[in-house]
């Protein structure tokens, strides 16, 4: 396990997520993830679809991306091959300068399908330990574990199983157990897309405070307008089929942000309306097909 | 299987036909047919009754000509298929007691479950010392094999979703129309399971009361091929077994899908 | 098959007209009679053979035949149940095989082993293991298939060894599954172990059964037939509390 380079990540990381809210494609220097002409190309019952075209993406250290698109646009595939889990048709995918070609060291995903990514027969602890069990003693194993389930508030459920806790209590497992792993990049995969409106909040907000300070590079995907902008310092849209990133919008809001009070501000209101825009919706239209839908 | 059936609904049938027609698992089995013949023909499996699948289907060619083969099947379909049939009679009959009748249930279902625990090849000793070796004491046995599953899967499937019988009271049914519309119905698709389980332990027992019992059938011949060391005669034998096997399931399950063809796709049974 | 339907829920007064027919058998039954003996002669007839030393080396072998054959059905119906599972093209390339293979009676199987390996213990084991892998392959299979395919992204992203990956996520998984199987194939690997001893006469319960009814003992059938039931029921009641314990365990239920 190369997971060294920890305590100067944190340093540059965060000082690029807060002092420099414009951070576009690495004011550092250095790319934590990028790539390059990514294509990808599956085989489905109906022939081979082609989901991705060209895309290009470089993400800074310590910055928060978001990529949007509709549901079908490709991003879940998109991420997964960031990942290394899907290995592109074309194009090459970088992290920290070396070429992936499986799950690179210090990048972890986080499913939205958190039932499943949970081992029903580990409890809490156990699960977190998971991608750390080979790697550290057990002494370093349990202060890591216990450090991460205290950054997602659940120190106090350790010894329960999974599937007694809440929905949003099982996603936080997740992510913790992503984060004992000390990752330089986060990969989400609109986590908490299955969650209610309040609880979906509340994690909004912890995962803020985590990436403060944890600098992490974090990658989220969602179909959320409202979560990406509030979330990011940059958002991605991914539209046309084959899909490739349609719009690259910098987030510039101050940090740290409020669920109340920055969704509240013009420069927010008129960031979302951009995305919309991108997105393809015409809100005059929409208004229109509404009611035509209640007819 | 569920799957299956839904597209195989949707498919049009020559369109479905074609693509259950599955050219690589038949490849599959062809090749290792091939690589069987050319082991034993080169030597590389050595042993000395292991014939190689050409002299199997002379073999089989040797048992027709002689009309063995023909006596012998019959005789062991006869046996299997009224040990089954009579099984199923009782079976349903019993279950359906057992299934409706609470009292009945309460007061007998333990005595079932002790009895099955016996392995049921254990009477095939006491079906001889009752019967001797005759076509009565196979049938007795393959009715035994056959009554189990088809009795435990009526018992379970009589257990009918309240909500039906709700549907029934609501729609203020008859006590003798809501078995028939709807308790018997719901329990096919759980009774043509235990019809088809019982169909091939009948036809396993029956082999075997013919091994150890009553010298006639396929039983029979397959120990007496053994014995007249004629494996090549031997080895016809057992494929035509499995064969039998797999034609009587078949036509099962197509006699049921053709009487019932909606209780069993709603089952998932359809496929 | 569940709730009531269990053994756990079945009413013990159930129990009462097979324990009436037994005390009636005993009262009315002839003690000389040829066909139905009453119970207590049973013992009886069997008391000779476990004095005689000859009982218990029978249940043993028939033990031994029976566990290690079920043994081997599992390690071989769990590894090849996962492999087609896990690959469309390999179940299509297998299946037509499999299915031959399965639809050929356990019983068909006794005189070809006989004739190839002769009257051994291994006789008896490769009749025993080819029908018992059965439940054990299609349980994994479908539970393989049915694998939620971000359970197998975890361990990828967390970066788990290739063993650990089925050390740590798959075999657990598929613990559930095998048991299942298991709780179908061990009854099943009993009557197998006691089919190929009464056949063959090779050493073992079933093969003292068969010689008990050829010396027209019938007492002592009778005797035996009672003692192969209870070893039925025992076999019953484990596999069915290990599976009961196991799945609860990894399925993550309460």
């Amino acid at each position: 396990m190369t997971r060294s380079s920890e305590p100067t990540g944190h340093g540059t990381g965060s000082a690029a997520g807060t002092d420099s809210p414009g951070a576009t494609n690495g004011t550092d220097g250095t790319d934590s993830i990028s790539c390059e002409g990514v294509g990808v190309t599956l085989s489905g019952s109906s022939g081979a679809l082609d989901v991705l075209g060209g895309v290009d993406i470089s993400v800074a250290r310590g910055e928060f991306v978001s990529i949007l698109g509709t549901s079908g646009s490709g991003k879940t595939t998109l991420l997964r091959v960031l990942g290394g889990l899907l290995p592109a048709t074309t194009g090459t995918v970088r992290c920290h300068g070396s070429v992936v070609t499986g799950p690179a060291d210090g990048v972890v995903t986080v499913f939205q399908d958190y039932v499943h990514s949970l081992l029903p027969w580990r409890t809490v602890r156990r699960n977190v330990g998971l991608g750390i069990e080979a790697g550290c003693d057990r002494a370093e194993r349990d202060e890591r574990v216990d450090e991460a389930l205290i950054m997602v508030g659940l120190r106090q459920r350790a010894d329960e199983y999974p599937w007694r806790l809440s929905g949003g209590m099982q996603q936080r497992v997740q992510i913790a157990r992503a984060l004992a792993t000390r990752p330089r990049v986060l990969l989400m995969d609109e986590p908490f897309g299955a969650l209610d409106a309040m609880t979906k909040a509340s994690l909004q907000d912890q995962l803020q405070q985590v990436q403060e300070l944890t600098a992490t590079t974090v990658v989220f995907v969602t179909h959320d307008v409202e979560e990406a902008v509030y979330l990011s310092d940059r958002v991605l849209v991914l539209d046309g089929s084959p899909a490739a990133i349609g719009l690259a919008l910098d987030i510039p809001l101050e940090r740290p942000r409020h669920q109340v009070t920055t969704k509240e501000s013009a420069d927010y209101l008129r960031l979302r309306h951009r995305v919309y825009e991108a997105l393809g919706h015409d809100i005059g239209e929409r208004a229109r097909l509404g009611e035509h839908d209640h007819a | 299987m569920p799957e299956a059936s839904a597209v195989a609904s949707r498919v049009p049938p020559s369109k479905a036909l074609r693509g259950r027609i599955n050219a690589v698992g038949a490849a599959v089995f062809v090749l290792g047919l091939g690589v069987w013949e050319l082991a034993v023909r080169t030597g590389l499996l050595d042993f000395a009754y292991l014939p190689p699948p050409s002299d199997v289907v002379v073999g089989l060619g040797e048992l027709i000509e002689t009309g063995q083969l023909q006596g012998a099947l019959a005789h062991t379909l006869f046996v299997a298929l009224s040990g089954w049939a009579l099984a199923g009679l009782l079976g349903v009959a019993a279950g359906s007691v057992l299934g409706l009748v609470r009292p009945v249930w309460r007061y007998s279902m333990a005595s079932l479950e002790a009895l099955r625990a016996l392995p049921i090849v254990a009477f095939v000793p006491v079906a001889v010392l009752l019967y001797g070796f005759s076509a009565r004491m196979e049938i007795v046995v393959a009715c035994y094999a056959a009554l189990w599953p088809i009795l435990l899967n009526t018992i379970s499937g009589m257990r009918t979703e309240q909500r039906l019988i709700e549907v029934g009271a609501v729609l203020r049914l008859s006590r003798p129309a809501v078995l028939w519309k709807i308790r018997l119905p719901a329990a096919t698709a759980q009774i043509v399971v235990g019809l088809r389980l019982g169909l091939s332990i009948s036809l396993v027992l029956t082999l075997v009361a013919e091994m150890v019992g009553n010298p006639a059938g396929l039983g029979f011949l397959l120990v007496d091929k053994a014995e007249a060391l004629q494996p090549a005669q031997m080895f016809a034998g057992v494929f035509v077994v499995g064969v039998a096997g797999i034609v009587l399931n078949a036509l099962l399950m197509v006699a049921a899908r053709l009487a019932f063809r909606g209780q069993l796709n709603a089952a998932g049974e359809g496929g | 098959m569940a709730g009531e339907n269990g053994t756990g829920g079945t009413p013990l007064r159930g129990l009462l007209p097979l324990a009436a027919l037994l005390v009636l058998w005993q009262l009315t039954g002839d003690p000389d009679s040829p066909y139905f003996p009453p119970p207590s002669e049973w013992f009886a007839a069997v008391r000779p053979l476990v004095e005689g030393n000859e009982l218990l080396p029978a249940v043993a072998a028939t033990s031994l035949t029976f566990l290690i054959g079920l043994g081997v059905a599992t390690l071989i119906g769990a590894i090849v149940g996962t492999l087609v599972g896990s690959s469309r093209p390999a179940d299509r390339a297998l299946s037509p095989s499999l299915e031959f293979l399965r639809a050929l009676p356990a019983a068909s199987l006794v005189p070809v082993a006989t004739l190839i390996l002769g009257y051994t213990t291994q006789m008896k084991l490769v009749v025993v293991v080819l029908p018992a892998t059965w439940p054990i392959l299609l349980a994994c299979r479908s539970a393989r298939r049915s694998l939620s395919p971000v359970l197998l992204d975890v361990p990828r992203t967390l970066g788990l060894s290739r063993r650990h990956r089925a050390t740590k996520i798959l075999t657990p998984a598929l613990l559930p599954a095998v048991l299942l199987g298991v709780r179908v194939a061990a009854p099943l690997a009993l009557i197998i172990t006691l089919l190929v001893e009464i056949v063959t006469r090779v050493d073992g319960l079933g093969s003292v059964l068969g010689a008990a009814q050829a010396n027209f003992l019938s007492a002592q059938v009778y005797g035996l037939l009672t003692i192969t039931g209870l070893l039925g029921y025992l076999v019953n009641w484990v596999v069915t509390r290990a599976d009961n314990a196991v799945s609860r365990r990894m399925r993550g239920e309460p």
